[in-house]
């Protein structure tokens, strides 16, 4: 393995020359770029530009056909066991369980994290997200607004050091967006680390760093 | 290990959940086999096959619809998160070998539910007499066992490719066709009372069934991440 | 290059005279009816190479999933094409054979239900990779079941045959010997291995050469 170098506390994640191909479909050529601890990685680009794929590579969800992704814990680098303990991800192509309601779907995600006391952390992140009260409807039978919050609660449920947010702030009305920027804000603030892919431009405003994708 | 075991209880208990609310592999592998018992048994019924070709041919039809009501339903469990989108948050959230110890312990459930109901209707509606009932239990057990196995390494493979549904049957069959002719061997021997077949059906079985578990268990990381 | 041109022409002179000896060198064998005994020069090595293939693929998919290197993926999918192809010129072979000897073309003997199980195998193979639009999924996806088959395999070629001789008894037809067989014959079936095996390894590097092509000018476009 090639070392990213080490860096201070929080997790650092570098990509250089990342390319991404299908069969009959060429992603993005060369994508480089660093998400650091306490700020905010824009990720842009239109439509079919890649930015939900380069969001799965990043997180590690897919393998690049070229480059290279290094995830830096407190100066180390993370083996691909260990990093899904770190990272939190929301994104439109990622769903949570239909079929059962949220607390038995947040129960679900932190028991097979291996988390103690979950049932408290369950609670806690359902009244963040302001779906105490919904705790026991089917999925199912959530609007997508509601849906979408209960994903963003599951992402926050392990307090993890990194964020991966693709188009968080769909579906969610204008409180809920407000809140989600103030939210993300204050997590940078305490040195997490946020990766967001969006074309919004309100979203864009929270981050200080971008990255382009060329259609 | 204990928390490895807890996760992939966790996993096995979240998939029943779901199939209980749901009953789509219920339904695709108890109905599939329901309806090719009651054909079986209306066309071949108990008296057609003469006595002595009795303990061979109907353990061939019993492995027969065992194994396709097998194919029929027990790719769902991986399946579905991929065709729910559930598969990036679980695959995220838990580690793979509790996803796979957790998955196969679903599809035994699914399979022993099965052979619980499908077996005893099967031997009274055919007229299935065995001798060795001692020795078929085991043999069921353990075919169960291996059919669970390899259906649950090959259902992780197939849930990640484009076409799901014909790709199962194809990619199963040359893995399970050794495993149908040993069960079938050992049923037979089973039914007309040679515990010799039997106990070397059992060694056959228990030893591919151990080797494929070995093999699912290191490989199913590299079938579930990539 | 020079090299590989010379072993080329080695490999067509050598295949050369395994043919004309084939038909011209052996007389013959007793117990077989007419000519027939002729196929099994051919027949054999094709079998041969099927089993080399299938045992090229499993390697280099152990390789891949080792290393994580495209050329790998790239050997395992092209020896499992040719393992396929040289797999049916097998079967066809063979129930021709039968055809002659037994009088059907096809009666389930243990050698034909392992070539049937190769073939299946080598199309599940082929279908999973058909199937996966992901270059990086689809290498490391086939590379397991090439794997999965290969551990399947030891119970077939051993335990399947042995369990289904002592059920049917009388389907054991496959009575020859090497008593009943010159020396003649020993060196041509030899030669013939040899000149099919390196038949196999040209058109497997030729194979891995043109799909090394196909993606490289994949990566142009990248």
């Amino acid at each position: 393995m090639v070392s990213c170098g080490a860096m201070a506390d929080g997790v650092r994640i570098s990509f250089t020359d990342v390319a991404k191909r299908y069969d009959l479909r060429v992603v993005f050529r060369s994508v480089s770029g660093e998400a650091v601890p306490g700020e905010v990685l824009v990720i842009t680009g239109p439509n079919g530009s890649g930015k939900s794929t380069l969001l799965a590579i990043l997180c590690g969800l897919l393998r690049p056909t070229r480059g290279m992704v290094c995830h830096v814990l407190n100066g180390d680098e993370t083996a691909r066991e260990e990093w899904r303990n770190h990272l939190g991800v929301v994104a439109p192509a990622m769903s949570v369980y239909e079929e059962l309601d949220a607390m038995e779907n947040l129960r679900f995600f932190a028991r097979v994290r291996g988390m103690n006391d979950a049932d408290q952390r369950c609670h806690e992140c359902l009244e963040l997200v302001g779906l105490e009260t919904d705790r026991r409807t089917p999925v199912r039978g959530y609007s997508t607004g509601m849906a979408q919050r209960l994903k963003i609660a599951q992402a926050l449920l392990h307090d993890p050091e990194v964020l991966f947010l693709d188009e968080p702030g769909s579906n969610l009305d204008p409180a809920g967006k407000g809140w989600l920027g103030e939210y993300v804000h204050g997590l940078a603030a305490v040195g997490k680390t946020v990766v967001l892919a969006t074309n919004d431009r309100d979203e864009m405003k929270w981050g200080q760093n971008h990255v382009t994708l060329a259609g | 290990m204990s928390r490895l075991l807890v996760e992939a209880l966790a996993v096995a208990a979240k998939d029943l959940r779901t199939e209980f609310r749901t009953r789509v592999a219920l339904n695709a592998l108890g109905l599939f086999a329901l309806t090719v018992l009651a054909a079986v048994s209306y066309t071949v019924g108990p008296y057609r096959i003469t006595a002595e070709d009795r303990p061979f041919l109907l353990a061939v039809l019993l492995w027969i619809v065992i194994f396709f009501a097998a194919l029929a339903g027990l790719d769902r469990s991986f399946v579905k998160e991929e065709e729910s989108h559930t598969a990036p948050l679980l695959r995220l959230a838990a580690s793979p070998t509790a996803v796979w110890l957790g998955k196969l312990g679903f599809n035994l459930v699914l399979i022993y539910f099965l052979m619980a109901i499908l077996v005893p209707l099967y031997c009274i509606l055919m007229g299935y007499k065995i001798q060795l009932v001692g020795g078929f239990a085991l043999i069921l057990v353990s075919g169960g066992y291996a059919l669970a196995v390899i259906t649950t390494i090959v259902a992780a493979i197939i849930a990640r490719a484009l076409t799901r549904g014909a790709l199962f049957s194809v990619l199963s069959l040359p893995l399970l066709l050794p495993l149908l002719i040993f069960l079938i061997q050992g049923t037979a021997g089973a039914a007309d009372g040679t515990a010799e077949t039997v106990t070397s059906t059992l060694r056959a079985v228990l030893s591919m069934g151990g080797i494929m578990t070995i093999v699912s268990a290191m490989l199913f990381p590299v079938v579930w991440a990539d | 290059m020079r090299v590989a041109d010379i072993l080329k022409w080695l490999l067509f002179a050598w295949t050369a005279v395994v043919i004309v000896s084939a038909f011209f060198y052996v007389r013959p064998a007793e117990g077989f009816i007419g000519e027939s005994s002729r196929i099994v020069f051919f027949h054999v090595p094709m079998a041969w190479i099927a089993v080399l293939a299938f045992l090229v693929s499993c390697i280099t998919s152990v390789m891949y999933l080792k290393r994580r290197d495209p050329k790998d993926d790239i050997r395992a999918s092209v020896s499992a094409g040719l393992g396929l192809l040289f797999a049916v010129l097998a079967t066809t072979t063979g129930a021709v054979f039968a055809r002659i000897m037994w009088n059907s073309y096809w009666n389930w003997d243990p050698r034909q239900t392992s070539i049937t199980i190769l073939l299946l195998i080598y199309a599940a193979y082929l279908a999973l990779r058909g199937a996966i639009d992901d270059p990086e999924r689809r290498a490391s996806l086939s590379a397991v079941y090439a794997i999965l088959a290969f551990v399947t395999v030891p119970f077939l070629v051993f335990v399947v045959p042995r369990i289904y001789w002592s059920l049917h008894p009388d389907t054991i037809i496959n009575t020859r010997g090497s008593n009943e067989f010159d020396s003649r014959y020993t060196q041509v079936l030899m030669a013939s291995l040899v000149g099919f095996t390196g038949l196999y390894i040209w058109l497997y590097t030729i194979g891995c050469r043109i799909e090394a092509i196909r993606q490289r000018r994949r990566q142009e476009v990248l």
